[in-house]
């Protein structure tokens, strides 16, 4: 009885479409396509393949690497697959539960709900994370995407998972790795076989086409990548920067070290006020872009707002470009953290993926670069403009 | 004003229907709010099988497993407990109806209430054993319109209805009137509709087509707000309060529910830009999961069912209004019989068939 109503129903209303497979990153194929001038095509179908084959579907997730401290596939499967809640009131599918609607079932950031957003949700693909406590070109310690989805991004669509269990959120933290190295080494991989593999509109043969073994050139090649990508992760912890202690000023001292800071703010070497705005009220206008965006627009010669142009791009997923602006400092709201660490590490490393640069870090004052001290006096600076709004 | 406190005071054949109807409309609504927070809390699948809870029989389930067990598990085997509840007095209703009332009519109405409780837990069902989302959204949307069936049961089956007509002359029930009380529950309910699918939307949508869910969604509440006050401009003075103050009500609900959707919206996915001047929208922190906010988003759902079942209430009655004044024969022979009973303290009510 129980069946011929399951079947009158499905018959008479459909069901979900079980999603087989991770979408392949058209996006970035056409853009290869455009920057290589010829047909990647086949390139990134073959790199799709070996990448479903290295890290499974989103709902059977595979974790390619042995003794790897960055993601459990345990966790990974808890995360993946359809919603779900047990007994004793674990959820499953916890990326689709809290994460799918915007950053999208690939971590692609164009999800359902990505165009109302500014700034998008974050593409994982790309494996650059802004707000993070290393190194700018470097990934992201585990700890740092669990500290951003423990506090949010207040003043953006990214909420706080405070109130989520700690192992839940550790399954998010790994299956967002999972997800970042994921979509990177579908990118290089689908490079490497234009650049190294000779693809093309015709497959190269059987020893350079691309595979997930390692007993043809097709098949080292994926593993460089692999290794590459999955390394850059496991040496993250390595590579944070270090902060030197700041000191809490009061007084003449704090006052001193604002108006310094005010000086540098207005400087040549940080020249913070040129983009910010003399007021730190973010006023001026702009005419850059994130580098996700500069990946199928500038860097590849098109205009972002050629809509002809961009037509392609659009239709194959990506996200209407939009301007990148600079941030007001004086409503106190820093997405990245308003704290004297935080601030530090933005001004020493500036913020991966966008126009914000680096200020270098120099022992004695040399017009190249800020001192310690006198980056604690910028900083302090910042604060102030925050809270004398 | 004495044959009125008679009246109110005799208990009349159909007394039984009526009381279980409403009784039935006020378990409906706890239950779309419960529903409401399954969904909010992606609950719906903390009990994976069904008609059972974990292997029990509904009603046999271990209170204390229920009461003192996870979040998720309470809410939905609560909701399901709740379900059945409601289909034990459909039930009622039927059985009732089937002895107390003499209208043919409102037995169909009262045996097409059963069939819509017993459609809409197999939905629910279908939607625990095959884990769907698209069910659950068909689930979703069924439930308002189940309880805006409720409310026009409720309605008929009153003594109000049965036994005072509405004086001629008052409100002239046109065409056009007609389709303007039409329009508001065709419009409430491809509101609920939209909602839905925003609420339920499948991973791998586009966000175009998101996008345009939204842009319409909001458009259409703008157009039912207006709707809804133009309705009530139209029978404002119409004399017949059962008319003017429900439609007065319903202005008032669809601003709420436009104030709610605000805050559906800002507690998913934070302060729109085009509301960035509202103080502290800038460093809007969301929270996931947080109680204040699901209740908020729960209440967008459940005062949605509101507004279907009074515009629904509305249309039923101004339908009502129309009925009589467009048949006076009927009318005038109810009068006589009204004046009869009013004479007659003793006199058994005849039911009218309307």
């Amino acid at each position: 009885m129980r069946n011929a109503v399951l079947f009158v129903v499905c018959f008479l209303v459909g069901c979900d479409a079980r999603i087989e497979t991770f979408r392949p990153n058209e996006v970035f194929s056409l853009s290869l396509a455009k920057s290589r001038s010829t047909s990647t095509e086949l390139a990134s179908q073959d790199a799709s393949r070996v990448v479903q084959e290295l890290y499974g579907t989103p709902d059977e997730p595979l974790w390619p690497v042995a003794d790897n401290n960055l993601a459990d596939l345990q966790n990974l499967s808890r995360s993946s697959g359809p919603v779900s809640s047990e007994k004793d009131g674990t959820h499953r599918g916890l990326f689709r539960e809290h994460c799918v609607v915007c950053h999208a079932l690939e971590g692609s950031g164009a999800g359902p709900a990505s165009v109302f957003q500014n700034p998008y949700p974050r593409d994982f693909r790309h494996g650059v994370f802004k707000w993070k406590s290393t190194e700018r070109g470097q990934k992201p310690t585990r700890q740092d995407i669990r500290e951003l989805l423990v506090k949010g991004i207040p003043g953006t669509a990214m909420p706080s998972f405070a109130l989520l269990n700690p192992e839940d959120l550790d399954a998010l933290v790994d299956y967002v790795v999972f997800l970042s190295t994921r979509g990177e080494v579908e990118r290089r991989v689908t490079a490497a076989a234009i650049d190294e593999l000779d693809y093309g509109v015709s497959s190269p043969g059987t020893e350079l086409e691309l595979n997930s073994s390692n007993e043809t050139e097709g098949g080292e090649v994926v593993q460089q990548v692999l290794e590459r990508v999955h390394s850059d992760w496991a040496e993250a912890a390595d590579r944070e920067v270090f902060v030197p202690p700041f000191a809490d000023l009061s007084g003449k001292k704090l006052t001193d070290s604002i108006a310094r800071g005010k000086g540098f703010f207005h400087g040549k070497v940080a020249n913070c006020a040129g983009c910010h705005g003399p007021a730190g009220d973010g006023s001026l206008p702009t005419l850059d872009y994130d580098d996700w965006t500069k990946d199928y627009t500038t860097r590849i010669g098109l205009t972002p707002d050629d809509r002809e142009a961009m037509k392609p791009f659009r239709d194959a997923g990506a996200l209407r470009p939009r301007v990148i602006a600079p941030r007001t400092l004086r409503n106190g709201v820093f997405h990245g953290g308003g704290d004297p660490n935080s601030l530090y590490r933005r001004i020493t490393q500036g913020i991966a993926g966008t126009p914000m640069p680096a200020v270098e870090v120099v022992s004695e004052p040399n017009g190249k670069g800020l001192t310690v001290e006198q980056i604690w006096d910028l900083v302090r600076y910042v604060r102030q403009l925050s809270t004398t709004q | 004003m004495a044959s009125e406190s008679t009246l109110a005071d005799r208990r009349y054949p159909g007394q039984l229907v009526h009381r279980l109807s409403v009784l039935l409309v006020c378990l409906v609504w706890p239950l779309i709010w419960v529903g409401g927070l399954v969904t909010t809390y992606d609950a719906g699948m903390a009990v994976p099988d069904w008609p059972g809870t974990y292997g029990y029989n509904l009603f046999l389930y271990p209170y204390n497993t229920w009461l003192l067990g996870p979040f998720d598990l309470f809410i939905e085997h609560g909701h399901r407990l709740l379900g059945a509840i409601v289909g034990l007095v459909a039930i009622s209703i039927v059985i009732s109806a089937y002895f107390k009332e003499s209208r043919r009519w409102v037995l169909v109405l009262t045996i097409g209430l059963l069939i819509a409780v017993i459609t809409q837990g197999l939905l629910g069902g279908m939607r625990v054993v095959l884990g769907d989302r698209t069910l659950a959204m068909i689930h979703g949307c069924f439930g308002p319109a189940f309880f805006a069936l409720c409310a026009a049961t409720a309605v008929t089956t009153s003594r109000r209805w049965k036994e005072s007509l509405p004086r001629d002359g008052v409100v002239r029930v046109s065409s056009g009137l007609v389709a303007l009380f039409a329009t508001i529950p065709a419009m409430s309910y491809a509101q609920l509709v939209l909602g839905a699918q925003l609420r339920h939307v499948q991973p791998n949508a586009a966000p175009g087509v998101f996008a345009m869910i939204v842009a319409t969604h909001v458009i259409v509440a703008f157009v039912l707000w207006f709707f809804t006050l133009a309705a009530w401009l139209k029978i404002r003075r119409c004399g017949d309060l059962t008319l003017s103050r429900p439609a007065g009500l319903l202005i008032g609900l669809v601003a709420v529910q436009i104030a709610l959707g605000v805050g559906t919206w800002v507690v998913n996915y934070g302060w729109p830009s085009i509301l960035a001047w509202v103080p502290g929208s800038t460093g809007f922190l969301v929270r996931a999961k947080g109680f204040l906010d699901s209740i908020i988003v729960t209440s967008h759902v459940a005062t949605g069912s509101l507004i279907l079942a009074v515009s629904v209430m509305l249309l039923v009655r101004l339908l009502r209004v129309r009925h009589c004044l467009n048949n006076p024969i009927k009318q005038t022979v109810h009068q006589q019989r009204q004046k009869h009973v009013d004479n007659s303290k003793e006199a058994l009510l005849e039911p009218v068939t309307a």
